[in-house]
Parts: C-alpha cells; sequence; structure tokens
C-alpha cells in the first residue's frame, strides 16, 4: 500500500518560488493500477519522483508498506529502490551499445544479486516480453515497441513491488503502443503489481484501476473504478 | 554493486569508445615508455657497473690512500681532477699533476701490523720510458705496467697462470692480447715465452746549487756530468700468459702486468733518491675473508687514513648513473603530468556524454559511489592499457635497439645497456594505474554528484 500525504514540493526562493506539488494526499492499494494524469507541468513527473524516493519534497510523507521513504537516508532510499522499484521511461533509456542481455541484467548488478541467480531471471523477464530471441543482440538494433519491451524486461528483471511508467507508450505508435500496454497491465493482474502510470492520454488512463487527476500540483480528482469493476483484486504484498 | 561487475561494466564503455580509450592511453603510455626504458637503462648501467667492478677489484679490496681527494671526497667536496687551495704537507707527492699528500711510513706501518688485513701491495708507480718486443725488436712502444692482481684474474687465450692466488714469477709478464694486433702477431702461443723489454728511464737527481760547487771541487767537471746524467736500464721479462680481450676488465686489456717483487724494485730504482722513494700515494690491502672491509675502512679513519672499498667504487659509478636515470625518469613523470590532464578531459567529456545512462543507473538504486568508482575503474583501465603499451614498445624497441646500441658503445659481447626486469616494471603498471585513478577523481565526483531526475528530464 502506498500511502502520500500532506506532500508539498517547491522550487527557487522567495519571488521565485514555485510550488510543483501543494498538499498533495492519496492513497494506493497494492496491486493497482493507476494512472496519474495531467498535462504537461502539472506536477506529475514531480510526483512520481516524489513517491519513488528519487526526489524528496519539503513536506508530507509517502508511507509505502508502513515505511515513510522520505526519512530514509539516502543509502537507504538507493536500496529501497533497487529492491522494490522498477522504472520505465517515454524515451526507453535502453544502452544501444549494450547487449540485451546487458541491459537487463543492470538492475540484478546495482541491487546485488548472485551472479549465479542472474541468467535465470533474465531469461524469464525477457521471456514474459517475448524477446527471448534478442538475448545476445545489440539493443540498438531493436525497434522502438522492442526497445521499449526491453525496459519492461528490465524493470521486472528483479521482481519489483512496484513499477512506475512515465508516458510509456509516448514514442509508440498505437499499435506497437497496445502491445505495451497490454504486457504492463498483463503483469500487474498477473503478479499483483502495482502499476503507477504517469500520462497525458486519457485512453491509457481509462484502462487503470484508479486515475488521479494532477492540475496546477493539486488533486483535481480521483476516480477508482474498481468500485464499479469487479475484475480488479486487491492484494496484499 | 559488486567490484566485478562494476570492473566488467567500466571495461565495457571503454571498448564502446575504442579510439577515445586508446588515444587517451596512448598519453599514457609515451610516460610508460619512456619511464620503462630509463628504469632499463638504470637497470643495464648498474648490472654493467657491477660487471666492471668485479672483474677489477676484489670486494675484500679496500684502496687506501692519506689524501681524501684520491676518492673524489675532498674537504671541499671537490672531485678527482679538481684541485683548489690546499694546506702543505712534507710528505705530499705530485701524482698525475696534482699534488697528493702520501702514505707516511708509520702510515703504512700501521696497516700492516692489522690483523684483519692479510696483504698490504703499494701501488707502484713503474713508468716505462719504452718498451720492445722481441718478436718486432725494431719498433719501441709505450705501456702502463700493473702488479699482476692474484685476486682478480683476466682470462687467459694463451699460456698459462700460475693457480691459486700465487703471482706469476719475477722475470715474467702478462701480455693483453690487445697489444699481439698492434704488433701484428697471429701465433699467439709462439708469442709465450718471447722477450719483452722494459727500458726504464732514471731521471738525474736534483742538485742544489751548493751541491753542485761540492761536487765539482771534488770530482770536476767530468764528475758532474755523471750526476747528472740520465741513467738507463733494460729489464727483460718472458711472456707468461696472454691475456683475453675484455671490456669489462680495464688493466687485463691496456696494461702489461709484472710480478710485485719486479714492480717494487723498479719501483724503488726508479725513485731512489728523490722524495718519491718508497712513499705511496695509495696501496691496495686485502682484507681477511669474514671481515666486512667497511670496518677496516671506519678503524683506518680513526687514524686518519682514508679507504674506498669495492662497493665504494660502485658507488661512484651509480652516482653517476642514477643521475641520468633521474633526468629521464624526470621527462617521463612530465609526460605522465601531460596524460593526467588528457585523462581528465576525456573522462569529464564521457560523464557528459553518459548523463543519461548515469541517471538511469542512480534512478535504479546505484549508489552514488559505485557511480565513481565505476568511473574511476575506466581510469584504471586507461592507466593499465597506456602502461601496458608503453611498456611492451619499450621492451620491443629496448630489445631491437640492444645489440646496435652494444655495438656503437662498445660494452663488449653479452652486455646490454637496456635491461627489462620484471619488477620494476610491474610497480610502473601499478603507479601508473594509480595516477589515472588519481586524474579520474574529479570526473567520478562529477559523476557521482550527477542528479538522476535532472540527467533524465527528457523535455
Amino acid at each position: 500500500m502506498i500511502e502520500v500525504k500532506n506532500v508539498t514540493k517547491t522550487y527557487g526562493k522567495k519571488e521565485h518560488l514555485f510550488t510543483a506539488l501543494k498538499d498533495v494526499s492519496f492513497t494506493i492499494p497494492s496491486g493497482t493500477s493507476v494512472a496519474i494524469l495531467g498535462k504537461s507541468g502539472s506536477g506529475k513527473s514531480t510526483l512520481m519522483h516524489a513517491m519513488s524516493g528519487l526526489d524528496r519534497p519539503q513536506a508530507g510523507e509517502v508511507v509505502i508498506d508502513g515505511q515513510d521513504i522520505l526519512r530514509l537516508k539516502a543509502k537507504e532510499v538507493d536500496k529501497f529502490r533497487a529492491r522494490t522499484i522498477g522504472f520505465i521511461f517515454q524515451s526507453f533509456f535502453v544502452q544501444g551499445n549494450e547487449s540485451v542481455s546487458d541491459n537487463v541484467s543492470l538492475p540484478l548488478e546495482i541491487a546485488d544479486v548472485a551472479r549465479s541467480k542472474r541468467k535465470a531471471k533474465i531469461q524469464a523477464a525477457l521471456e514474459s516480453v517475448e524477446l527471448l530471441d534478442k538475448l545476445h543482440g545489440k539493443a540498438k538494433n531493436l525497434s522502438g515497441g522492442q526497445k521499449q519491451r526491453l525496459a519492461i524486461a528490465r524493470a521486472i528483471v528483479n521482481e519489483p513491488q512496484i513499477i512506475f511508467a512515465d508516458e510509456p507508450t509516448g514514442n509508440l505508435d498505437s499499435v506497437t503502443g497496445e502491445k505495451v500496454e497490454d504486457m504492463l497491465f498483463g503483469y500487474n493482474k498477473e503478479k499483483g503489481v502495482t502499476l503507477i502510470i504517469v500520462t497525458h492520454d486519457a485512453d491509457l488512463a481509462a484502462k487503470c484501476d484508479m486515475q488521479i487527476n494532477i492540475k496546477d500540483g493539486q488533486i483535481e480528482s480521483i476516480r477508482d473504478s474498481r468500485a464499479t469493476k469487479t475484475t480488479g483484486k486487491v492484494r496484499v504484498i | 554493486m559488486k567490484i566485478t561487475d562494476t570492473i566488467r561494466r567500466a571495461g565495457r564503455s571503454l571498448r564502446q569508445a575504442k579510439v577515445r580509450t586508446l588515444l587517451t592511453s596512448l598519453a599514457i603510455a609515451v610516460g610508460g615508455f619512456t619511464l620503462t626504458l630509463a628504469l632499463a637503462a638504470g637497470a643495464g648501467s648498474r648490472q654493467y657497473a657491477d660487471k666492471i667492478i668485479s672483474s677489477n677489484i676484489d670486494p675484500q679490496m679496500l684502496m687506501i690512500a692519506k689524501d681524501k681527494s684520491l676518492f673524489g671526497e675532498g674537504d671541499a667536496g671537490s672531485t678527482f681532477g679538481v684541485g683548489g687551495l690546499r694546506e702543505y704537507s712534507d710528505n705530499a707527492t705530485q701524482y698525475s699533476g696534482l699534488t697528493l699528500e702520501a702514505l707516511s711510513s708509520t702510515d703504512l706501518e700501521k696497516i700492516e701490523k692489522r690483523s684483519d688485513i692479510e696483504k698490504v701491495t703499494p701501488t707502484y708507480l713503474v713508468n716505462a720510458q719504452y718498451v720492445t718486443f722481441a718478436k718486432k725488436a725494431d719498433k719501441k712502444y709505450t705501456s702502463d705496467i700493473t702488479v699482476f692482481d692474484t685476486s682478480v684474474k683476466p682470462e687467459i687465450v694463451a699460456g698459462s697462470l700460475p693457480d691459486g692466488k700465487q703471482q706469476i714469477r719475477d722475470d715474467e709478464v702478462v701480455v693483453p692480447e690487445a697489444f699481439l694486433q698492434t704488433l701484428g702477431v697471429t701465433d699467439k702461443q709462439a708469442f709465450i715465452g718471447s722477450t719483452v723489454t722494459l727500458h726504464l728511464a732514471k731521471m738525474p737527481t736534483q742538485l742544489s746549487e751548493s751541491e753542485m760547487q761540492d761536487i765539482i771541487a771534488r770530482e770536476g767537471l767530468a764528475g758532474l756530468q755523471k750526476y747528472t746524467q740520465v741513467e738507463a736500464r733494460d729489464v727483460a721479462l718472458k711472456v707468461r700468459a696472454v691475456s683475453k680481450q675484455s671490456v669489462t676488465s680495464l688493466s687485463a686489456s691496456s696494461a702489461l702486468f709484472i710480478s710485485e717483487n719486479t714492480a717494487r724494485e723498479l719501483s724503488d730504482y726508479l725513485t731512489k733518491g728523490t722524495d718519491q722513494y718508497r712513499s705511496y700515494v695509495s696501496v691496495m690491502a686485502l682484507v681477511k675473508a669474514g671481515t666486512d672491509p667497511v670496518t677496516v675502512k671506519e678503524a683506518l679513519a680513526k687514524d686518519k687514513i682514508y679507504a674506498m672499498t669495492a662497493k665504494d667504487a660502485q658507488g661512484i659509478l651509480f652516482t653517476i648513473v642514477n643521475l641520468i636515470q633521474g633526468i629521464v625518469i624526470g621527462f617521463g613523470v612530465l609526460a605522465l603530468i601531460a596524460s593526467i590532464f588528457g585523462i581528465i578531459n576525456t573522462q569529464y567529456i564521457s560523464v557528459l556524454e553518459r548523463t543519461q545512462q548515469i541517471g538511469l543507473m542512480k534512478a535504479l538504486g546505484m549508489r552514488g559511489r559505485d557511480v565513481s568508482k565505476l568511473f574511476r575503474y575506466e581510469a584504471a583501465w586507461i592507466g593499465f592499457l597506456g602502461g601496458a603499451i608503453g611498456a611492451l614498445l619499450a621492451w620491443g624497441v629496448g630489445m631491437a635497439l640492444n645489440p646496435w646500441i652494444t655495438d656503437t658503445i662498445g660494452l663488449g659481447e653479452g652486455n646490454y645497456l637496456l635491461v627489462f626486469q620484471p619488477l620494476p616494471i610491474a610497480i610502473l603498471l601499478v603507479s601508473l594505474i594509480v595516477v589515472a585513478v588519481l586524474a579520474g577523481y574529479f570526473p567520478a565526483r562529477k559523476a557521482s554528484k550527477l542528479d538522476p531526475i535532472e540527467a533524465l528530464r527528457t523535455e
């Protein structure tokens, strides 16, 4: 469960002060798929950074499974990210010069996973995004959709509890974008992983269990479609 | 992150930028090349100097003198051959144009009486006016004449030497191989037993005016003529052996060896009636086996008698070698300093180029320390690569040039100026890696301080 309590984030000082997030609070049950929806500059990316421990807001709490990650030391936050969070970005950020396998291996190396266990994990992750045949190929030889699938494999390889996806389909055409969406939601349902998608795409947001609308650093509305759907299941991790 | 993973990733990043990596390491390679050659030249020179010392001086031998300046450690730090204002001494002797204080007879007695000294041999000055060889009787030659050293025997190409530490007989002489070439003698065996004649010329006694008047009063002008006439003496010696031409054994290649007794007798004959009679600038003393020559040297110094051990002689040679080596190393270090800036520059560019990669790694939870390590290992790889290229190149060039150098400066067969030893090269490699890592410190710090949010911002 993720509890965001009264989070406020400001940039600059005095007359240049800019409030990116203003007293934001909400709760996300484990295993939910959530869309953080908003226009560019609305504060949705800042919110994602705060929830993932990349950024430290000036006030408020981000409690994940009972632990306020904003109170953790830098070292602990890094460890937390390496073990519990997976990231997917709009521009993929796959390392073109490296092999597909080395790209997926990075989170395992950072999380100090024993070398003997890595190979199986990498293969499983690549298999679930249908890229196992490209294992030894260079990442730069992949198409855009394949690159984003590779990024998904990298995000899930260490079996995180939360996946943050920042405009995952923003750079993809609708067909490949749909495939990537299916994979993300499939993984979310199958493993009960909390999926948080930051987007301005209303269609993509509609596929999520929960929509959090952000405007000018404040929550405009929260819609929980699970209340009306029966397919969503809540799982406590 | 595990160290092996970091090293592997560092190596991979470098392979992805092959040209840049190679160019940066080449800068270090220049320094590595120079330093390797300097080390090799130093090692080679020291080995060569060692060889020269050991084939000319017995390690138990002490060269003893009254005058420190003979050893290049005069009061004003003046080296051999550089004069200065010195106090007058009744015991002073002219030696090679220098005024040197000779050992007095009491000094000699002191040395001879020591229980730790086996034998004392004065360095006799036997100056033959000319030398003739029976094999080529029509020509006159000049040559240095030295006492046959029983402790450091020369190699022989013809004839034989006495066993053990025995002297050659008083009527015998050992001739260097090089002399035979000058004489045009090809049959070395036939040369053995032939006669060598030393023609000694004794200068007349210096007479004062009153002495001259006395003589004229006693014996007339004819008598005076007798006193002032140059006295000559021929000493015939038989060739016992021909010593082998050797670059490292200096005296064996350039001087006639005679027995100690003959040398003493001739020296006495030449100096009799002069103030140089039985006065020696230096003596060679053989320290008994088992006693460190240094302790004898220190004991003698208390009596104001100074000595030089074989090690000291080596030290003088080494000082020169070390100085030259130091200069070359200085140039190598300069090249290294230049390469440090190269590494800093390339690594900074590398950090800028890989901003997104660094941001991603940090977002995925990589510690700033590990990011910094990644870049420092990259620098280490560059240092290692540069060092290896430089050392390998130096080794190759050295091996190719060695025969030519030996030939050109006449080191003699089997001696090489450049001697590559694994340990100094290994130490050099390690220090190059350390230097590279230090150079990579600032770029690595910049990478570790990078804010992942900024680095991953795509808008």
